[in-house]
């Protein structure tokens, strides 16, 4: 088991987001997210990899209890890769730079065996030719493929994604959904937070809808888009599909 | 009026130029221990506990809530002569000069390290790094392009305000000139060309902050 989620709530003061919300994901899996604004997905994420403090509950990422406090929660990280919604691309660096940066920082790889692997990872992501430019001079669709690819350098065990094409023009998100797909072909373990029905669809194994702070349903995609069990479930569907 | 002002320029001109070499290491002492002290203090100040964190809010409060000219008499009659059991007007100016400017940079670099977005952390500790490596590498990179302009205006007050610490007969420009004045009992052409000096003074500070801004722009 990759992921376990147990019991897991979260309140920020008096407002309960996440009520009670059980999980596994397995080795290879690719789980795929989905339910109304304000249900809870981008903070489930964000208590797996612990951006957020869990309020009860556990998270068990490869059988650690991570909000246990003698967990080591950076070395955990350092497992579980994650790509925001806005990039969040240091600024400052050169695409490489920005990749490099975490490998030789926190795992210590030396500079040369870093840049290899940066350059190895940008071509799988299609902009090579981009080593040396900064952020801003990126369409979005090539600022979150090289935010993958610098998730990717620390050789992660899993990824999580939080709505990768959100803020994409359509046109651009194609090519981010494009290298999510392979990466789940090479057996990466995913959690996917999306409205793209399509890829989940296509790519996960599973699909979770959340909604109100609970996870309504589950099922494997094709059942659950073709015969939601839950009314919540329907009248979401209804409305996105 | 039987003195050509020139002449007492000439005359002074050793004392004007000690004064004006003064006033530099005045300034600069300021800006280096300041900046340096301050960067700490905006550290204390962002201690999440709150007994901790006090004693730098209070520093910052004190500081910037008080006269620089009271704090510099404070230390010059008080903390000095406490320490050093004697009063040396050059080191007090020093002190004096540092601890008020460290408590405006504290608060400039807060208000930077403040404006770089949330996602930029997240993303750094996402990828394994600890709060310390994602400063280091992430956040205070950014913020020190962003806080250097308010930063260049702190070092041009700075330049400004050590004239208060010839109060303490510090030897720096403003002392001389008031000696000139006295001695001659003249104000135009003392005030007039020490006016000159600190202005030629803060224009290279600023002239020097804008390349800096400039070149650290285009990296
Ligand atoms: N840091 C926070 N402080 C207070 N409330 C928060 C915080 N983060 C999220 N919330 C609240 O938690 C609820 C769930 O937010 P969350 O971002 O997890 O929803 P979401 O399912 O990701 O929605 P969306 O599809 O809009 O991204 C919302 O009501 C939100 O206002
Ligand atoms: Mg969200």
């Amino acid at each position: 088991m990759m992921i376990k989620v147990e019991k897991l709530k979260k309140t920020f003061g008096e407002n309960e987001v996440l009520k009670d919300i059980n999980l596994d994901v397995e080795k290879q899996e690719v789980v795929v997210v989905i339910g109304p604004s304000g249900s809870g997905k981008s903070t489930l994420l964000r208590c797996i990899n612990q951006l957020e403090t869990i309020t009860s509950g556990h998270v068990f990422i490869e059988g650690t209890d991570i909000s246990d406090k003698n967990a080591n929660i950076n070395k955990i990280r350092e497992d579980v890769g994650m790509v925001f919604q806005q990039f969040n691309l240091f600024p400052h660096m050169t695409v490489l730079d920005n990749i490099m940066l975490a490998p030789t920082k926190v795992k210590k790889v030396n500079k040369d065996k870093a840049k290899m692997k940066a350059m190895d990872l940008l071509g799988k992501v299609g902009l090579a030719e981009k080593a040396d430019a900064y952020p801003d001079s990126l369409s979005g669709g090539q600022k979150q493929r090289i935010a993958i690819a610098r998730a990717l350098a620390m050789e992660p065990k899993m990824m999580l994604f939080d709505e990768p094409t959100s803020a994409l023009d359509p046109e651009m998100v194609g090519e981010v959904l494009d290298v999510m797909k392979q990466l789940a072909e090479d057996g990466m373990t995913m959690v996917v937070v999306t409205h793209e029905m399509g890829f989940a669809r296509e790519v996960g194994d599973r699909v979770v809808f959340m909604d109100g702070g609970y996870i309504v349903e589950e099922n494997e995609p094709k059942k659950l888009f073709e015969q939601p069990q839950e009314e919540r479930t329907k009248a979401f569907l209804s409305k996105v599909l | 009026m039987g003195v050509n002002p020139l002449d007492i320029i000439r005359e002074y001109l050793p004392f004007l130029a000690s004064g004006t070499l003064f006033t530099i290491g005045f300034s600069l002492g300021g800006i280096i221990f300041g900046t340096i002290l301050g960067l700490f203090i905006c550290f204390g100040k962002r201690i999440r506990n709150k007994l901790l964190r006090a004693p730098f809010v209070c520093y910052i409060t004190f500081f910037r809530g008080t006269p620089l000219y009271v704090q510099i008499l404070i230390i010059h009659f008080g903390l000095v002569p406490l320490i050093f059991h004697q009063s040396n007007g050059i080191l007090a100016g020093v002190i004096a000069l540092s601890l008020n400017e460290a408590a405006y940079i504290a608060e400039v670099f807060r208000a930077g390290i403040q404006s770089i977005d949330e996602g930029q952390t997240e993303a750094a500790r996402s990828l394994g790094m600890d709060r310390f490596q994602a400063m280091r590498y992430v956040i205070l990179p950014q913020a020190v392009r962003r806080v250097l302009p308010p930063m260049g205006n702190e070092f041009i007050s700075l330049i400004k305000d050590s004239s208060l610490i010839a109060a303490i007969a510090a030897p720096e420009l403003t002392y001389w000139a008031q000696a000139m004045g006295a001695q001659y009992a003249i104000v135009w052409t003392p005030y007039l060309t020490i006016s000159f000096i600190y202005l030629i003074l803060t224009l290279t500070m600023s002239y020097l902050v804008n390349r800096l801004e400039r070149r650290m722009a285009t990296k």
